[in-house]
């Protein structure tokens, strides 16, 4: 036998062919026969190796060093770096996504680590075209075994007893479906093959085939022996034609070497099999439609009774098993059922292929024990989703299964628990879905596929599913109705339940599976004509608008920006949006991440332009507007919410007075953002156009202190209450009380209202100071610590992608040399002299999945350190203070602290009298979400007196024309966000300038450029 | 086991083994609506108006397909059943142009038998019919798609009772619908027009062309007779209404011999009987050359007995030959082989099924 020095093992796969692999074989071939080391090196074309997203792969043996993503034109370099010179080519290793860690062998990349090769033993190691190599790999011992030691008893029995259940999704034990067929009389039976895969992202079969034929014909024949049947057919669909080639020479090369035909292996037993192409349809992979097919006639399912074991294809006894199935049969047999059983779940013994695809980083084809939690596919395996987004479900079964969301991360995929969830185990098709996508338009998606594979037999599955299809399309064009989730609840109940075969029954899935986990999905889009998701694009006009908590005309504003008419576009800001200038600067711009340009490189820097607007362009003048109406107005807060429904309030001809507990107006963003984010002036600048409108704004008035409660439930007419969270959570840890430590929003308020003190050292935090928690407080407080000279160490107990702060936030502190300490806890608080100096910790390691989908911190034992401190930041969240609300009051206050609000309202209270909003309803959330409430409640509260009045709703005055310029570019080059000019890290610690320095009028420009327009429909 | 004891609806019954569920309810008594069920074809399981509850079944099944087996506990008549056999016929509804105003079936749809006893005021989704055109190329049948449910009589009719293969599926899903391949239409098709489909169609969507507009189902008397095309004896049925025979139909309750199927001659060979060019009445000859004038039947058949008496005894009876009719029965031609050799004394008998 020739020797060679090297192996070069290169995918050729489907999946690499198409991203190249053979372009890269022939340049492989030239360059080696160019430096004559085709004799010392062959290379060998694999099956599908599995890691799909970064082919075409190339693993070189004897090293195990894996090359990714090649092109031919990297050829010549790889083959002189690593096959002469002997030096493993950087550039083309995998890389890490997470870590950014380049990896060179297979074996360590997580990826392949994790999974446990069974029925993909062979893949990416033997040439699928080689029966000898398939041999030398154990290959047909199994069958050898079966047919010259074993009887058909024995066979069934082996199966039997390892559990083995059909793995084309319906998990019936492949055992007893053998035993049945070998107890149906007759001398003439089957044994066919179902290689119809057509789920869609489904590639497991196809791979097995491509990758190991051998192992689906030893199968076969092992099958056949047990049920006593001399003819088999491959039924595989026509659209794989890589598959049906590598099985038929696999089938010529196994009758050749009398493996396969008459008296194998000279035991007198004959088995012959053919290869019957399916045309495409997908209602053929099921098991009575496939055998109509083979006859010849139209695929079309056909009841049961009669099952195949007893009146198959041609009526006679059959046996159907799934490719993979078949391939686990041959290393059962040669290693026995308690090998196969000895991994898996009670009820699910073995492996199981997944094809994962979708919003996952690492598609491509994995095999994992039976009952590996989902997150350890997706996550571990798969690298978790893309461009940082979050998790939302995995389609499990395709068309047929269900959605598994994300607080079930942790569940065991096997039969059982997976069914449990709604889903099917299928053949094993995984989609990733990501935050991104609508669970009502993915259940539009599905059932398209299943009313267009119904082969039109039966009603409930021709019409039903036509008819449910019509329901979800209206929902997702926004003419979903009341009534719509229960006909659908219906209809699916009853399709699934009447339906004459599984394509039928199990169309409705998707639906019950995503009614079931995104109810409030549909609802939402029925009821609000809102998509979550920003897919259903009938429902609005750009996801960017759509994204927005207040609908700002991003697209308008935008487009006015490359106009160069920036005063237009302050006008449009305004017209939504009483704090643009804030938002420029603090919005956590959740519109960018709806972005379609997202899509295609980076969003559009929709913050920055619009604070380039407020910066650049003069600020339209505002006028008081005349009170004409006769109901006074109190508003509890002066922060975004509440001065958003006074102006809005004022707008209506309303007189509006807020009472403000704080010297000044603003909330958090006066006293918790510091000013380095938002500039005092900027803040004051808007809050003033609040007041030129005719808003009493009372600072230093507390209601319930300095204003009694029920003088203001007397003296006003509607109160909104809008007194933000100003409370800092507390830690819960021993020493909490110390000197020295500090609440997140406490210090921040602090240092605020004291600033010159602070800055003066006549306060100070100390030297060292530790800031506990991931949120944008806890940013903060640690970079105006630094600011104040500190040492500062974030401790937070989670990883970094889990931190709520704001990336950039989290960058600029890591700029600032602030140090981020990750899976860190508080334990303990210690201190002297009533002061604190060390806070006790320890570290966490990452346990299961929590209901947001982020890995629980679990301790470490004995991980335990010690830090030494001067002060202690803790900003782990905010409560609201609730010691305001008399408990007389009629205004329910819920146990988060939180107002509660009436069932049938967005913002009244328990007290009709009162209506509340922002932080003190939801719980901290966002600026933007703030002034959406503070809309929501002017709009409430002025319809409920004018309803009270039995007048008319009012009539918006009639905005002014701005018209919007439409350029579209012919062409779209990728080009990366503009980035924000920034102060040098270094000067930033001097003081408390804005860091960022906002846009040039050019840079702007460009970036407005960048907006592709998917508002305009042409 | 020659009995298998079951329950349904609450009673204990007995059926023979292979026997569905339908089967004996139907023997029984017991009403269990069908659509696509059609006796002595394959039990299809496709219109799914059938189903029933049986107790430990993963899922309502269909009762004209399952076998029954022993201590098999049946419901036809629950909540459940009555919800999906409900929600089905407002599918089938809604999915055609069910107009029964100008249907000639109306009064004798199985869709509309449904709708009713399901007591079904209206569909809950809008009626959105295919948009077929009619099928209008022949004179015989008239096709309209728009009123098919796809319950597959009318193919398993062409396949299976007549064994003619014209008709089967094409297109998918709701796409799907009935025809000849390639979607030709009848007449440019392998069709015998048997109409065999017509006689099995549930609905409006397969009907006699002739009979349209000549009279509702309820308007018609059925006359059983004997076809007169040929010697088989084919039971059928004159639908006549007005004194006039408006179509011909099959009945499978005649029997023997030929179970309510008939061809094309039988099924829509009778505008003949109210041609005006049909002869009613013997005609003579009177004088050579004249016109024929109409006569009886005594001075016909007298005339007859008189020349043949002539001719025999002038040249003998090998001057006379019978040819007789296929379209007689067996015994007609017997008669008339008799009558020929014994009363006229010839054997020159012969027949034009020999030609």
């Amino acid at each position: 036998m020739k020797v060679f020095r090297s192996h070069l093992l290169l995918c050729g796969g489907t999946g690499c062919h198409a991203s190249g692999s053979l372009e890269v074989k022939k340049a492989l071939l030239a360059e080696l026969d160019k430096r004559g080391l085709a004799d010392e090196i062959k290379v060998v074309e694999t099956g599908c190796n599995g890691f799909c997203a970064m082919g075409p792969i190339m693993v070189v043996y004897p090293d195990g060093v894996m090359y990714t993503l090649i092109q031919a034109a990297d050829i010549p370099e790889l083959v002189e770096e690593h096959l002469v010179k002997g030096r493993v080519l950087e550039r083309l290793l995998y890389k890490e996504p997470s870590t950014g860690e380049t990896i060179p062998t297979m074996q360590e990349i997580p990826f392949f680590a994790l999974q446990e090769l069974r029925v993909l033993r062979n893949r990416g190691i033997i040439d699928p075209e080689k029966i000898e190599e398939y041999i030398a790999r154990d290959g047909y011992a199994g069958m050898a075994k079966a047919l010259t030691d074993m009887s058909s008893g024995d066979i069934v029995k082996e199966i039997l007893d390892s559990g083995l259940r059909g793995r084309g999704g319906a998990g019936f034990p492949t055992g007893l479906k053998w035993k049945f067929a070998s107890q149906s009389p007759g001398d003439i039976k089957y044994v066919l093959c179902n290689a119809d895969e057509g789920d869609p992202g489904a590639f497991m079969d196809r791979s097995v085939l491509e990758a190991d034929p051998h192992a689906v014909l030893e199968g076969m024949v092992i099958a056949a022996k047990a049920i006593g049947a001399h003819h088999g057919y491959i039924y595989c669909r026509a659209e794989y034609p890589l598959a049906i080639h590598r099985l038929n020479i696999a089938i010529g090369q196994a009758k050749e070497a009398g493996l396969l035909g008459k008296d194998i292996l000279g035991t007198g037993f004959d088995f012959d099999l053919e290869i019957y192409q399916g045309a495409g349809a997908f209602v053929c992979g099921e098991e009575t439609a496939l055998m109509t097919s083979i006859e010849g006639k139209r695929g079309m399912p056909r009841p049961r009774p009669p099952f195949p074991a007893v009146a198959g294809l041609w009526q006679r006894p059959s046996v159907l098993n799934n490719v993979e199935t078949l391939a686990n049969i041959g290393q059962i047999i040669l290693r026995g059922a308690a090998w196969h059983a000895s991994v898996g779940s009670e009820k699910s013994k073995g492996t199981k292929v997944f094809a994962l695809t979708g919003d996952v980083n690492n598609v491509g084809l994995v095999e994992v024990p039976m009952g590996t939690p989902l997150g350890t596919i997706v996550f571990d395996i798969g690298g978790g989703i893309p461009k940082g987004k979050k998790y939302k479900a995995a389609q499990l079964g395709g068309p047929s299964g269900g959605m598994i969301p994300v607080q079930h991360l942790n569940a065991p995929v096997d039969y059982e628990k997976v069914a449990e969830l709604g889903a099917i185990m299928g053949s094993g098709g995984l989609i990733v879905m990501n935050e991104d996508s609508c669970a009502v338009d993915m259940a539009r998606f599905f059932m398209d596929f299943c009313q267009d594979e119904s082969c039109g037999k039966c009603t409930p599955c021709r019409e039903g599913t036509k008819r449910m299809l019509e329901i979800l399309t209206n929902i997702t064009q926004g003419k979903g109705k009341e009534g719509d989730i229960a006909l659908l609840e219906e209809m699916a109940g009853i399709i699934k339940d009447s339906a004459l075969c599984g394509l039928g029954q199990t169309a409705p899935n998707p639906v019950l599976s995503t009614l079931r986990y995104f109810r409030h999905e549909y609802e939402d889009h029925i009821k609000n004509h809102h998509c979550g998701a920003a897919v259903c694009s009938a429902l609005f006009k750009s996801p960017c608008q759509h994204t927005c908590p207040i609908e700002m005309d991003i697209p308008a504003y935008i487009a006015l920006v490359r106009a160069e008419r920036f005063e237009d576009a302050y006008r449009v800001l305004l017209k939504t949006n009483p704090f643009p200038s804030v938002c420029g600067r603090v919005c956590d711009h959740k519109c960018q991440s709806k972005c379609r340009r997202g899509k295609m490189d980076e969003p559009v820097a929709i913050k920055f332009l619009k604070r380039f607007i407020t910066d650049n362009a003069p600020r339209p003048k505002i006028a008081a507007v005349p009170v004409d109406r006769k109901e006074r107005i109190a508003v509890v807060g002066a922060g975004p919410a509440g001065l958003t429904a006074a102006r809005d309030l004022a707008l209506r001809g309303y007189k509006v007075t807020v009472f403000e507990e704080l010297p000044e107006a603003g909330g958090m963003l006066r006293w918790a953002i510091p000013a380095y984010r938002l500039p005092r002036n900027i803040l004051a600048r808007e809050i003033d156009d609040v007041r030129a409108l005719g808003v009493d704004i009372q600072c230093g008035a507390r209601v319930g202190r300095d204003i009694p409660w029920q003088k203001v439930a007397a003296e006003y007419d509607v109160i909104y209450l809008a007194p933000g969270a100003h409370a800092s959570q507390k830690m819960d840890v021993p020493g909490e009380d110390l000197g020295g430590v500090w609440g997140g929003v406490e210090f921040l308020r602090d240092f605020n209202a004291n600033e010159e003190a602070w800055l003066a050292g006549k306060k100070t935090l100390g030297a060292k100071v530790a800031v506990v928690g991931g949120g944008n407080s806890a940013i903060d407080a640690a970079r105006v610590a630094a600011r104040l000279g500190a040492e500062v160490t974030i401790l937070y107990r989670r990883e970094r992608k889990d931190m709520p702060a704001a990336e950039e936030e989290i960058l600029a502190a890591e700029h600032e040399g602030i140090k981020i300490e990750y899976l860190v806890a508080p334990l303990k608080i210690q201190g002297k002299g009533g002061k604190v100096n060390a806070i006790a910790c320890q570290r966490m390691k990452l346990g299961e999945f929590d209901r947001s989908g982020r890995k629980r911190p679990v301790p470490v034992e004995g991980s335990e350190f010690t830090l030494s401190v001067d002060a202690i930041v803790a900003a782990i969240g905010q409560v609201p203070d609730m010691s305001f609300v008399p408990q007389d009051s009629g205004v329910s206050v819920n146990r988060w602290a939180c107002f509660d609000l009436a069932s049938d309202s967005k913002s009244r209270t328990t007290n009709p009298k009162f209506h509340a909003g922002g932080d003190a309803v939801t719980g901290p959330d966002t600026v933007i979400a703030a002034i959406a409430a503070g809309h929501q409640a002017a709009r409430d509260i002025d319809a409920s007196i004018r309803q009270a009045a039995g007048e008319p709703p009012w009539e918006a005055p009639e905005e002014e024309k701005i018209d919007i310029p439409l350029v579209i570019d012919e062409e779209t080059q990728e080009s990366p966000q503009t980035a924000m000019p920034e102060m040098a890290p270094a000067e930033r610690r001097q003081g408390f300038a804005e860091v960022e320095l906002g846009f040039t009028r050019e840079a702007a420009i460009a970036e407005a450029c960048r907006c592709l327009r998917c508002d305009i429909e042409i | 086991m020659s009995s298998v004891p079951l329950n349904i609806d609450g009673r204990d019954l007995i059926g023979k083994p292979g026997q569905t569920i339908l089967e004996v309810a139907r023997e029984n008594g017991i009403f269990i609506p069908t659509l696509c069920h059609y006796t002595g074809t394959t039990n299809v399981g496709a219109c799914r108006v059938c189903v029933v509850e049986v107790e430990n079944a993963r899922s309502l099944v269909a009762s004209c397909c399952m076998p029954i087996s022993p201590g098999m506990v049946v419901r036809t008549d629950t909540p459940k059943v009555r919800a999906s056999q409900r929600m089905i016929v407002e599918l089938l509804w809604s999915s055609g142009d069910h107009n029964c105003l100008t249907c000639e079936q109306n009064g004798a749809c199985e869709l509309q038998d449904l709708v009713y006893w399901l007591k079904i005021d209206h569909p809950r989704f809008a009626i959105q019919p295919p948009g077929h055109p009619v099928e209008t190329t022949n004179t015989m049948i008239q096709r309209d798609l728009n009123k098919c449910v796809l319950c597959g009589r009318c193919i398993r009719a062409c396949n299976e009772i007549q064994v003619n293969e014209v008709l089967d599926f094409s297109m998918r899903g709701s796409h799907a619908k009935v025809g000849p391949a390639f979607d030709a239409d009848y007449i440019d098709s392998e069709c015998v027009f048997c109409g065999e489909c017509v006689n099995v169609c549930p609905t409006g969507a397969i009907t006699f062309k002739q009979a349209r507009f000549s009279g509702r189902p309820w308007d018609m008397k059925k006359v059983r007779t004997t076809c007169a095309y040929c010697g088989v004896g084919c039971q059928i049925e004159l639908n006549v209404h007005d004194g006039r025979v408006i179509k011909v139909t099959g009945n499978r309750e005649f029997g023997q011999p030929n179970q309510g199927s008939l061809c094309v001659k039988g099924r829509f060979g009778m505008d003949f009987i109210h041609h005006p060019s049909r002869l009613t009445v013997p005609l003579i000859r009177k004088k050579k050359g004249g016109e024929l004038t109409e006569a009886t039947w005594d001075e016909a058949l007298d005339l007859i007995a008189k020349k043949f008496k002539a001719l025999k005894k002038q040249h003998g009876p090998d001057s006379i030959a019978g040819l007789c009719s296929a379209r007689c029965t067996n015994e007609e031609n017997y008669l008339f082989q008799k009558f020929m050799r014994a009363v006229v004394g010839t054997n020159s008998v012969d027949h034009c099924a020999r030609l």
